[in-house]
């Protein structure tokens, strides 16, 4: 499902600034797998995350993702590819706070044009699946950091992605959330998706669902 | 091709999100639509009441030129143009400007032969209602509006001393003030029997200011004024249509210069546009990289800049349109109206006819929205190549 | 010289268009130069952003280009106001002996933009994005054009003489005339009006047969035939005059603004033809809807013309 052959990632080349994200990284995950990036902050999760999500490309090496190259792809096809492959996840959410709960789920679905009644339906299942229903029309900003949490789940999950990329998912949250993501998780990989989080929080560091955890120190493997 | 109203609504919404900004810009944008809409609303105006006014001036107006400039014509020269082929009727004027200095204007007189035929169709109903042989044995005069008042305030209540040419006084009545529709023509005239022009002018009777001629086929005033040029080398013939013309490009030219400097002005505005559409808070640029992460196109946030834009200048440009017309058409454009009409004091005293075409709508269009969304391609452009990544660090 | 606003918002708009254009057409140059999916350096994928700009301003462009076609026309019956002799845009336009090449090329240039935008949309939807070379070539030779019409539009209206009495359409447009026109009416009306009708029950043929090269050829013969008829004949009946064979006159109000609704059938009809047929010809998997669209509106622009002798004829019972 996801292979990266020799990737190796240098921000401000030949520049006095240089900085080695990542070095010759070889990595190897399946259809319908956890893996769980393990490691501490500068280490090169994110980094490894966004190659994989096409979001930049690498100095060195390839990424195939689904039998595509992504790491060769035309920066329009890669919209497409993450707006058709990827569900995400971030850190602090990065959800619109101006704008409702609604209104950010849908966002990743805008460009496409979407048909009215089966977006809401779709959408009503999301919010109804995160128990976040009663809050479809506040705005984000008057959400607690839980309601947050899930709101940007079912963003990432509107498009129905087989990838979902998660970067430090519990950083803000409290432990009782934190074991709700985690549920939250393993309900995801029963529907046959592939997950991917990064992260340094030890909850996640015993979970019997996961598949393979892979420790992360500058740049290597 | 379906329009993706989600799209749209992301713009509004994002304009909404961003209110200060976007006020502040359809603020201006509107202000500055507003003044040009202004200008143009006015000289159209100007132009159709003087278009009208034109209407009612005489086809062919025959003037003697002596040393270059305007001098009295012969009477005689009637009866020889009467005899040209197609000329219905030829009518002597006296008339002239009498400057009076308390009040700084300009009057027009205009003197009246009651067995002559009136070139104009209001003053044939007064020949008709007024007996102005009895005027002219009782020194009296019949004045516009506008003349009665000014002398009014100049404590003339029933009678003005005009200065003749010779520097003596000549006591003349008030004998009635006349209407008339249009009142840009008439407002600062004085109508008086002729003998009485001619004794305060100090003209010969034999001769008059200019001859007016009717025509029975108007297609023909251009080969009647070739012949009446062959007749008397020594006038000047002016037609109607020729004043039409170097009217129309009086307008077009005045308001043109007026749109050289708006330009100007209007530039500085883009440049402030391009500024702020290039300059982005962390905010938006975060929000721009979120976009792109879930998967908007380059094109898709194009699109987004495009929308608010039109929007923007849209909303500006239907506000400006709407408040120029209450500006012109109901307040009468005070202070602008005086770039186009700066010749008499006397004159300003007319309303403004409603004028409104699809092609001034148009050239406002073409003058406003393109040029705001031509300022913001290359800035949108831009922002929409920002990488992505930065979302994830 | 001129300087209605009318005149300046024309100057103002060709300027705007002038620097983008040339904007673009550095851009695909280098585009043209160096393209080439296969290298993955940052060259190239600083050209794919840069390309999605020149498409920006391509489309910017041709869509104020369409409306400023028609503004150009009302610019243009305007000013006749005030030009001695012409009564509607024609004498405005022939006052000038380049005036007739001006409106060729406007309209060949929104026939071109119009084009290269649909094969921009093809091209998109391609991952490889193969078509980009040929796209940014096209552009370069569609700027070179854009400029000569600017430089023709600029230089028409500074030229432009009040002084001067120039003919009216009724002299321009007739079997007399020495102009650019004339040799129109050499060709007898019947043939004309035969070989009009001829040519558009081939093209309804040869929509359904679905071969783009003869599709292509029979709309641009047919775009050619539809002028000449209409001015030969067809505009004759629009004006009820049998010597009226003005191309202008009819988009005034007196006729109901019909030249709109004409010219813009024709164009959609033979524009959606022509790039139809290209772009098919280059990409075999381009949907084939073109062909309904282009006959249809074809068909409507026939039906108009046609209507205006049948109704004449069934009201006076003569033909003129």
């Amino acid at each position: 499902m996801i292979e990266c052959k020799n990737i190796t990632k240098i921000f401000n080349q030949n520049r006095h600034n240089e900085q080695i994200a990542l070095k010759n990284i070889n990595l190897k995950i399946k259809k319908n797998e956890l893996t769980v990036l393990r490691g501490a902050s500068g280490s090169g999760k994110s980094t490894l995350l966004s190659l994989i999500a096409a979001l930049s490309r690498p100095t060195k090496g390839e990424i195939i993702v689904d039998g595509k190259r992504v790491s060769k792809m035309l920066e329009n096809s890669t919209a497409m590819f993450r707006r058709e492959n990827i569900g995400f996840i971030f850190q602090k959410y990065n959800l619109i706070s101006t704008l409702n709960s609604y209104e950010n789920i849908i966002l990743p679905t805008i460009p496409s044009n979407p048909n009215e009644k089966e977006l809401t339906r779709h959408v009503d299942t999301l919010l109804e699946m995160f128990s976040i229903t009663n809050k479809k029309e506040s705005l984000v900003k008057n959400l607690s950091g839980g309601e947050q949490q899930r709101v940007a789940i079912a963003r990432s999950l509107i498009n129905n992605p087989k990838i979902i990329i998660a970067d430090e998912p519990t950083a803000n949250l409290d432990k009782k959330l934190s074991l709700e993501f985690i549920k939250t998780m393993q309900k995801l990989k029963q529907q046959n998706r592939t997950i991917i989080i990064a992260t340094h929080d030890p909850l996640f560091f015993n979970l019997n669902f996961c598949d393979n955890i892979i420790e992360m120190k500058d740049g290597h493997i | 091709m379906k329009i993706n109203h989600y799209l749209i609504g992301f713009a509004i919404s994002s304009l909404f999100r961003r209110d200060a900004k976007s006020f502040f810009i359809i603020f201006i944008f509107t202000s500055l639509i507003f003044l040009l809409s202004s200008i143009l609303f006015i000289s159209n105006s100007i132009k159709e009441e003087l278009f009208i006014t034109l209407d009612s001036l005489p086809q062919i107006t025959v003037q003697k030129l002596q040393a270059g400039r305007h001098a009295n014509i012969e009477i005689s020269r009637v009866d020889k143009l009467l005899k040209l082929n197609g000329v219905q009727s030829a009518i002597p004027r006296v008339w002239g400007y009498y400057y009076f200095e308390n009040a700084g204007v300009n009057f027009s007189i205009v003197g009246i032969d009651s067995f002559d035929k009136q070139y104009k169709k209001n003053f044939e109903e007064l020949v008709e209602n007024i007996d102005f042989d009895e005027l002219e044995k009782n020194d009296s005069m019949i004045v516009g509006e506008g003349v009665k008042e000014i002398l009014s305030q100049n404590y003339y209540k029933d009678f003005f001393n005009f200065v003749k040419a010779d520097g003596e006084l000549k006591k003349i009545k008030i004998s009635s003030v006349f209407k008339s529709s249009t009142v840009l023509e008439s407002n600062d005239i004085i109508l008086m029997p002729k003998n009485l022009v001619l004794d305060i002018f100090g003209m010969s009777k034999l001769k008059v200011t200019d001859i007016v001629l009717e025509v029975a086929n108007p297609q023909e005033i251009p080969t009647i004024s070739q012949k009446i040029k062959n007749l008397f080398p020594d006038t000047r013939v002016i037609t109607n249509s020729d004043l039409r013309v170097s009217y129309q490009n009086i307008f077009d030219y005045k308001s043109g210069m007026f749109l050289a400097l708006f330009v100007v002005s209007a530039f500085t505005f883009f440049m402030i546009i391009y500024d702020k559409a290039s300059g982005l808070s962390s905010e938006e640029k975060r929000e721009i990289g979120v976009l792109k992460a879930l998967g908007w196109k380059i094109d898709d946030i194009i699109k987004i800049k495009f929308y608010e834009a039109f929007i923007v200048s849209f909303i500006s440009f239907l506000l400006g349109i709407i408040v120029a017309l209450f500006f012109v058409y109901i307040l009468q454009a005070p202070l602008l109206r005086d770039i186009f009409m700066g010749y008499s004091r006397l004159k300003p005293a007319f309303e403004l006819p409603f004028i409104l075409d699809l092609q001034t709508i148009f050239l406002l269009f073409f003058l406003t929205i393109p040029i705001y969304i031509a300022a913001i391609i290359i800035p949108s452009w831009r922002v929409a190549i920002m990488n992505a990544d930065e979302v994830m660090r | 010289m001129f300087l209605t606003p009318e005149i300046i918002a024309i100057y103002t708009l060709n300027i705007i268009f002038l620097f983008f254009s040339i904007f673009a057409f550095i851009i695909s140059i280098n585009i043209v130069m160096h393209w080439n999916v296969n290298r993955t350096d940052e060259r190239q994928y600083g050209l794919e952003k840069k390309s999605i700009l020149v498409a920006t301003i391509i489309k910017f462009i041709f869509i104020l280009k369409l409306p400023l076609f028609i503004f150009f026309v009302f610019t243009a019956n305007k000013i006749s106001g005030v030009i001695t002799g012409a009564m509607c845009a024609a004498g405005v336009v022939n006052s000038i002996s380049f005036g007739l090449w001006l409106f060729v090329f406007k309209i060949l240039n929104l026939f071109i933009f119009g084009f290269w935008i649909a094969l921009h949309n093809m091209d998109t939807k391609d991952e490889q994005l193969s078509l980009t070379k040929l796209k940014f070539s096209i552009f370069i030779v569609a700027f070179m054009l854009l400029v000569i019409e600017i430089i023709y539009e600029i230089s028409f209206f500074s030229s432009l003489n009040i002084d001067k009495i120039v003919s009216c359409c009724g002299t321009l447009f007739s079997v007399a005339s020495s102009s650019s026109f004339s040799f129109i009416f050499n060709i007898p009306s019947s043939i004309a009006i035969g070989f009009f009708y001829l040519i558009f029950s081939l093209l309804v043929v040869f929509s359904f047969l679905k071969n783009e090269p003869l599709f292509l050829v029979i709309n641009i013969i047919f775009f050619i035939t539809a002028l000449i008829s209409l001015i030969l004949f067809f505009g004759t009946y629009i004006y009820e005059l049998p010597t009226h064979h003005c191309p202008y006159c009819f988009l005034q109000q007196e006729y109901y603004y019909v030249g709109y609704l004409l010219y813009i059938t024709l164009f959609i009809g033979t524009f959606s033809g022509i790039s139809g047929s290209i772009l098919s010809m280059l990409n075999r998997k381009n949907r084939k809807d073109f062909y309904k669209k282009s006959l249809l509106f074809n068909s409507i622009y026939v039906a108009i013309v046609t209507a205006y002798p049948i109704v004449y004829y069934i009201k006076n019972g003569v033909w003129l």
